[in-house]
């Protein structure tokens, strides 16, 4: 409408040297001689102009978006989505994998309104080829209007990623082989470890980790002997998690007697005797030698006999001492009472082991072992239960399940607790009938 | 006694969605040495907070990168919060954070009741306390000394009207070209003189034009309009004699003249419906927080507006939730278009269903005939059945192939896209001169969610 248009640059110019249009619209009274003031007129000539373009304001014309292709599998339940909003806002984001392979393994899928939030949670921290399943079409739909998201598009990462691509892509390469055929990726490391340099060896054996079995531990005795500390370091804890490896009977025969049974019930105590150094064939299997090369200092001797419990199969213990894990894990053992918890804590994670999992939570639960003359705990004693409530059966975390805490429970064990009690809760949901939704 | 509150009632508190991250990452038990409350489970609290124990309060230390621990206390029943962090956010991660814990039920009484750090602040609160709901007037005490006041306000409205008219012309006059180049101050000045002349309302709108020069291509033409209309209120509150009574309560409400909720609520008669709750949108406003709640009658097709406050920072309780069904008695303002309302009776509250949702040719016709009555309207309830598209500009578009743009402020609009997939939803939003706000979309299952 060019009498808007007029009204606007004489406004810009101002009525001090520009003219007042008068508005060509029929039906439109002029105001003329409605006020003796230009700049008024002006004014009151815009009013009634600018209502009159609100009011008759016409539709416009948009092209037209192609559908998005249906998705036969349901929505997660309305619970289950109310907390993926949550866990995208910040709470337990670190449990966001397990949620979303939780989805995928049931054959749901996330909502429609949580995908921007997810596809940009996921866009530069990592699972994309599982938020692309999981997302399934409307997620592909929205990556063709929105270039950020194209990452869901790439259907699978090429063979060219492996021969050519950066250390990322091969990453990524040999994790969806793994996750298709375990033994062809085996077969791809075993060709490709001579040529990669150490980094690259590390990762390898990092994409192995949540899959590994008896097939690997060749190659994984293989890299004990390899030329960088890290790569021996993943292989060893990697082969202390294998049930029934060599490199488990190792340890088993090195922690014969190490522990052993004092007094009498009820006042029966465990007593330690710690290794007296790291030898050629410890050292070997992952125990590194330490700063003072292994030479018998009290502090020496805790973190040997830790590392050494950590990569020991529990089996052991339960069967030389003759009782249950939780009997073992609620015995006094002195100074070594904490070093034996974070011990037993590394391996109930690294070996997956329910009963000493339940036990040592249950343990940390009524009274968290610490030194006595310390009243905070060290991020050190903590971390190893951090692992085990990620790890541990979600069943733990149902009602009733573990003890209840006591009044003198730690905020800090209280938390760990709570990340059992979500994982339970979040993994329950995605089993509710949803039908109802 | 306070009950304990869920988290989204928590981060609803969070000034912006970083707050609301880092809070959640920061509440841990490892980072909090020291926790407590009071009567939050009815445990008595010490002497000193006794008042403000009744209510509620909890406190904490939290270790940050100070070397101090940062002391972080709320009173639940304002809820007031006091930290001693730096932080210019308000409220911070730190209360944000301890607010959590105590949501998730980690946080525990302590009858011992607060330490010394926040048992002074909190008695302190205690010792104040009265708040009053910001834009109530109290109760006249002495009728002849109110009736007094009330006549010097007209003068001073008069007085103001006069001088917002010439400064208006003055703009007119010289022309608004410079208008980029002013600062804040040049539109805070006129509105502080129009807060001294008892007209809030037009210092509002006043304020509300320093963004205008700012806002993107045809500004020129939204600061034009912005003083046209303003003149026209300017006009229309000098012969509001001459106005019939409807609009002169519109002319009046909009110069800042408020009415007593008591008044309105008595005056009005109460209309009774099924109110389908389409949306909400909380704007902050000169550190006050107005949500801004609409609803559409089931059985008479009415649109309403429930306004609620609160100081910045603060929870506004009791709001009706989006997407449900009240039944409900209504008062509404008296208007040329009656839109504001309040809730005299509240009945029975249900699950709703998805509204139904008009073509854009309706929402259109129905704006203009609200302008013809109220043109300074500039918020319009709209449920239309469409489907968004990106081209030529983010837009939704209806069976009948007619399309509105969305408002450039609304972002870019991915969740309501992501339910969309392409095809027709339901959406409720705010219909204003820039184009659509989408507030709410209705999901395949027909369960409201907010945009």
């Amino acid at each position: 409408m060019s009498t808007w248009a007029d009204l606007v640059t004489a406004s810009l110019i101002g009525t001090e040297r520009a003219g007042v249009p008068r508005p060509g619209l029929p039906g439109l009274p002029s105001l003329e001689g409605a006020s003796a003031d230009p700049a008024a007129l002006l004014l009151d000539r815009a009013a009634l102009l600018a209502t009159a373009r609100r009011a008759g304001r016409r539709p416009d014309h948009a092209e037209p978006l192609e559908a998005a292709a249906p998705d036969p599998r349901p929505a997660v339940s309305q619970a289950a989505a109310g907390r993926l909003a949550r866990m995208l806002g910040g709470e337990h984001q670190d449990l966001l994998v397990e949620w979303l392979t939780a989805v995928m393994a049931r054959g749901q899928r996330v909502p429609a309104r949580l995908l921007p939030p997810l596809l940009d949670w996921v866009r530069p921290h990592g699972p994309r080829r599982l938020v692309a399943e999981v997302a399934g079409t409307r997620a592909r739909w929205l990556a063709w209007l929105n270039p950020a998201w194209q990452f869901v598009l790439v259907e699978t990462v090429g063979d060219d990623a492996w021969r050519v691509g950066t250390t990322a892509d091969r990453r990524e390469y040999l994790a969806a082989l793994r996750a298709r055929d375990p033994g062809a990726a085996r077969d791809m490391v075993t060709r490709g470890w001579a040529m990669a340099g150490g980094g690259e060896r590390a990762m390898f054996l990092d994409v192995l980790e949540n899959s590994v079995g008896p097939e690997d531990e060749p190659l994984l005795e293989a890299a004990l002997d390899d030329g960088s500390e890290e790569v021996r370091g993943r292989a060893g804890y990697l082969l202390a998690r294998l049930p029934g490896s060599a490199l488990g009977r190792r340890m088993a025969e090195r922690a014969a007697g190490r522990l052993r049974l004092e007094g009498e019930p009820p006042g029966l105590r465990l007593a330690v005797f710690p290794p007296a150094k790291a030898d050629a064939g410890m050292r070997r299997d992952g125990i590194p030698p330490g700063p003072t090369g292994g030479r018998a200092g009290p502090a020496d001797q805790a973190r040997l006999m830790l590392e050494l419990v950590a990569r020991t199969p529990l089996g052991t213990w339960t069967r030389e001492l003759g009782l249950t894990a939780a009997r073992i894990v609620a015995l006094p053992a002195g100074p070594w009472t904490p070093v034996l918890f974070i011990g037993w804590s590394r391996a109930a994670a690294g070996q997956g082991d329910a009963e000493w999992t339940a036990a040592l939570i249950n343990r940390a639960l009524t009274s968290l072992p610490v030194p006595a003359d310390t009243s905070r705990y060290s991020p050190a004693e903590l971390q190893p239960l951090w692992r085990l409530v990620r790890r541990a059966e979600p069943a733990l975390g149902a009602p009733g399940a573990l003890a209840t805490p006591g009044p003198d429970t730690p905020l800090a064990v209280r938390d760990a607790i709570g990340v059992l009690r979500f994982r339970y809760d979040m993994l329950k949901e995605l089993d509710d009938d949803h039908s109802a939704s | 006694m306070t009950e304990r509150w869920d988290r989204t009632r928590v981060l609803a508190l969070a000034p912006d969605a970083p707050s609301q991250r880092t809070a959640q990452q920061l509440a841990s038990g490892r980072a909090w040495p020291l926790t407590g409350a009071a009567g939050a489970a009815g445990a008595a609290g010490g002497a000193g907070a006794a008042g403000a124990a009744e209510a509620g309060a909890v406190w904490g230390e939290c270790r940050g990168s100070a070397a101090a621990p940062y002391r972080t206390v709320v009173d639940l029943s304002g809820p007031a919060y006091r930290c001693s962090c730096p932080s210019r956010k308000f409220p911070c991660k730190h209360v944000l954070a301890l607010l959590l814990l105590w949501a998730d039920g980690t946080v525990r009484d302590d009858p011992g009741g607060p330490p010394d750090w926040a048992g002074t602040w909190l008695a302190a609160r205690a010792a104040r306390a009265s708040p009053a709901q910001p834009g109530e007037t109290a109760e006249p005490k002495d009728p002849r000394a109110a009736a007094r006041r009330a006549e010097q306000r007209e003068t001073r409205v008069a007085a103001g009207l006069a001088e917002l008219d010439r400064w208006l012309c003055d703009q007119a006059r010289q022309g608004l070209a410079a208008s980029q180049k002013h600062g804040y101050a040049h539109w805070d000045d006129i509105a502080a003189r129009m807060v001294d002349a008892q007209a809030p309302g037009l210092a509002e709108r006043l304020r509300a034009l320093a963004a205008v020069p700012h806002s993107g291509a045809g500004w020129d033409g939204r600061l034009l309009e912005e003083y046209a209309l303003l003149r026209l209120l300017v006009v229309a509150g000098r012969r509001q004699a001459e106005l019939p009574a409807p609009l002169r309560a519109t002319v009046r409400s909009r110069i800042g003249f408020s009415l007593r909720q008591a008044d309105v609520l008595a005056d009005g008669p109460p209309v009774r419906d099924r109110w389908q709750v389409l949306a909400r949108r909380d704007l902050e406003q000169e550190r006050i927080l107005v949500r801004r709640t609409w609803l559409r009658g089931a059985g008479t097709g009415r649109n309403a507006l429930l306004l609620a406050y609160a100081p910045a920072g603060g929870v506004i309780g009791d709001s009706l939730p989006v997407g449900a069904e009240a039944g409900a008695d209504l008062v509404f303002y008296p208007g040329a278009v009656p839109l504001r309302a309040l809730v005299k009776t509240r009945h029975e509250i249900s699950r709703g269903g998805p509204p139904a949702g008009a073509p854009i040719a309706g929402l259109l016709a129905g704006y203009a005939t609200a302008l013809a009555a109220d043109p300074w309207l500039e918020s319009w309830p709209a449920v239309l059945h469409v489907t968004p598209a990106r081209r030529p500009a983010l837009a939704v578009s209806d069976a009948a192939g007619d399309a509105v743009p969305l408002h450039p402020g609304a972002g870019d609009c991915w969740p309501l896209f992501a339910l969309s997939g392409g095809h027709p939803v339901t959406v409720a939003g705010e219909w204003t001169p820039r184009g659509l706000w989408p507030l709410t979309a209705w999901d395949e299952g027909g369960t409201a969610v907010p945009l």
